[in-house]
């Protein structure tokens, strides 16, 4: 999968731990680069501290994760809320995921009333989340789509090719020649709403846009299911009403990734 | 999750701390009298330690005071229009419990943390390993939520019995929330091979004044129910009006029938009482969900169409008001 541009900084005390590291492969899985400051490298609190304000500095990230807690001692429990104090008054538009054992509490009333707007991109997610979701969460924060988005394992999506690709049984990626034009711009609408967040119905209007005539609805519908039939023939697989791009009565569409075959 | 609320402070126990320092300087001269017979100051009749007869003057009015001063501050308690006591004991039982929150996480991270390593090395290995491996890495996965659930239910649920606690309104946008909360369910549904569809209405559906903390407490508690109990597709629906908005939860699960409905929204009830079988929940969550419903001004109901009827289906509806600032 061709590499995305963006780039994630790390700072957790427990940057080492399984549970971080998971994060890490995952976003990188999903193309990010990843940096991390962590409590091995640079001992206290404050030097994690430091270290993550010259980076932030230096190499720009896309987004930061942040753990609430960046130490065992009393005083570290809330240094990264310290941190997120000088990022959100220094780069307001930084994206942040705060990193914390408490989906609630003292720390998160602190911070929303002393520090955030509220279109601040900083929200809150606890460590035991699983890293998909840390990752659907960074990429709404981050906003920006990529490039390129990758649907599943078979199908990529690239918006500055305006092409299609899907791997097929050999392994090779190969464009799907009928998807181009009117074809693509909806798709590319579904693709870019289901990465912004996953089960987003887009509604009938704003695909229409695309479409010209009396009857845009009758048009539509006759789009999706071309495009269905173009994929459908590329992966090799028959894809039905509920596969793919599915109809929610009366509202729109939504893209659905085909099921992994394990 | 619910925000906490910062609590009142409650009033000072002055009368308790000066009648427990009249009563120590009470003893202080009854002990003092033992010593030095003031008889100089008090001649006959008074020669008898004169000065221990104000010491225990002085005990026994200072403890009066001290009692009755305690009682007052309790008494305010029992009334609701103070919370000393209650308020103190709610915060012990939050502080508490985030140390053990704090205490079990840990363990609960360090064991995801190495399934899903676990996970990643067999991805990337493409080691064939037994059935059995991949069934028990699923399983630990899948409580997760469950664990992060049950956690924020307890902690809401300490705040909720504080009475008085106030309400926080602040901007709050509904399908942010709704989105977070099908990122985090996303991947358990896709395990279980069930889907999770969302729209608002308006598309642009902007804010309201709330708290984004118990809206996504509510929905959270609503989604994980329709997983557990319902059938394999939810949707989520966010629909704006001049003067509420709503959020619906649907699933095209069997329904509930209706001797099970009456009962939903008591507290500790599950469906398994019904049946004398053994819980295998707490049946906080929509007792929690509902009773947080109402602290915002709102409420939380439920629909059901029972199988074998055609489009069979259950559907929460959370209503609460749009609000405005400073309300």
């Amino acid at each position: 999968m061709p590499p995305r541009s963006g780039n994630i900084l790390i700072v957790d005390d427990e940057a080492t731990s399984a549970i971080v590291r998971a994060v890490c492969r995952r976003l990188e899985d999903e193309g990010w680069s990843t940096q991390v400051v962590s409590k091995e490298e640079h001992g206290s609190a404050d030097d994690m501290l430091w270290a993550a304000v010259a980076v932030i500095e230096d190499a720009a990230p896309d987004g930061v994760i942040l753990d609430v807690r960046l130490g065992e001692y009393r005083d570290d429990q809330f240094k990264g809320l310290d941190l997120l104090k000088r990022i959100v008054a220094e780069r307001p538009r930084l994206p942040v995921l705060m990193f914390t054992q408490y989906s609630q509490g003292v720390e998160r009333d602190t911070v929303a009333r002393s520090a955030l707007q509220v279109d601040a991109p900083v929200e809150f997610i606890d460590k035991l989340a699983s890293p998909e979701e840390v990752a659907l969460r960074m990429r709404r924060l981050v906003g920006a789509e990529p490039e390129t988005i990758a649907i599943g394992s078979r199908i990529l999506m690239d918006n500055d090719a305006r092409a299609v690709l899907v791997v097929n049984e050999n392994g090779e990626m190969e464009p799907v020649a009928d998807i181009s034009g009117r074809r693509f711009d909806i798709l590319r609408e579904l693709t870019q709403a289901w990465y912004r967040s996953p089960g987003n119905v887009v509604p009938f209007g704003r695909l229409e846009r695309y479409l010209e005539g009396d009857d845009t609805r009758a048009s539509l519908r006759v789009r999706i299911r071309e495009i269905k039939v173009s994929m459908g023939r590329a992966l090799g697989q028959a894809l039905g009403a509920n596969d793919f791009i599915v109809s929610v009565r009366e509202r729109g569409y939504r893209l659905l990734p085909p099921r992994e075959q394990v | 999750m619910a925000t906490l609320p910062s609590r009142r402070a409650g009033g000072h126990p002055f009368f308790a701390y000066a009648g427990i320092t009249l009563a120590v300087a009470g003893l202080a001269a009854m002990v003092v009298s033992l010593f030095l017979p003031l008889t100089w100051l008090f001649p006959n009749p008074w020669s008898v330690e004169p000065l221990s007869y104000v010491g225990i003057a002085a005990v026994v009015v200072g403890l009066a005071v001290a009692v009755g001063g305690y009682a007052g501050a309790g008494g305010r308690c029992g009334k609701g229009n103070g919370l000393n006591g209650l308020d103190d004991w709610s915060r012990l039982t939050e502080q508490q419990f985030e140390t053990y929150q704090h205490d079990l996480g840990r363990p609960m991270r360090r064991i995801l943390g190495k399934c899903r390593e676990v996970r990643g090395v067999l991805a990337a290995t493409g080691e064939d390993v037994s059935i059995v491996v991949h069934e028990l890495l699923d399983e630990i996965e899948e409580q997760a939520p469950s664990f992060r659930l049950m956690m924020a239910n307890m902690q809401v649920m300490i705040n909720l019995e504080t009475p008085d606690a106030p309400t926080e309104r602040y901007p709050v946008e509904p399908t942010a929330v709704v989105s977070r909360i099908v990122e985090r369910y996303t991947g358990q549904a896709a395990e279980q091979g069930k889907d999770i569809a969302w729209w608002s209405e308006p598309a642009e559906f902007g804010l309201v004044y709330s708290d984004a903390a118990a809206l996504e407490h509510i929905i959270a508690n609503l989604v994980d129910n329709a997983l557990r109990y319902g059938g394999d597709y939810i949707e989520i629906t966010a629909t704006r009006r001049p003067d509420e908005f709503t959020v619906c939860v649907t699933d095209n699960g069997p329904g509930i029938p209706d001797h099970y409905r009456a009962h939903l929204f008591t507290r500790g009830w599950t469906p398994e009482m019904g049946r004398s079988e053994e819980k295998t929940s707490s049946g906080l969550g929509l007792y929690i969900s509902r009773t947080l419903a109402h602290r915002y001004g709102g409420d939380l109901s439920v629909a059901s169409v029972v199988a074998p009827q055609p489009n069979h289906h259950t559907v929460f509806t959370l209503t609460l008001p749009i609000g405005s600032p400073g309300a």
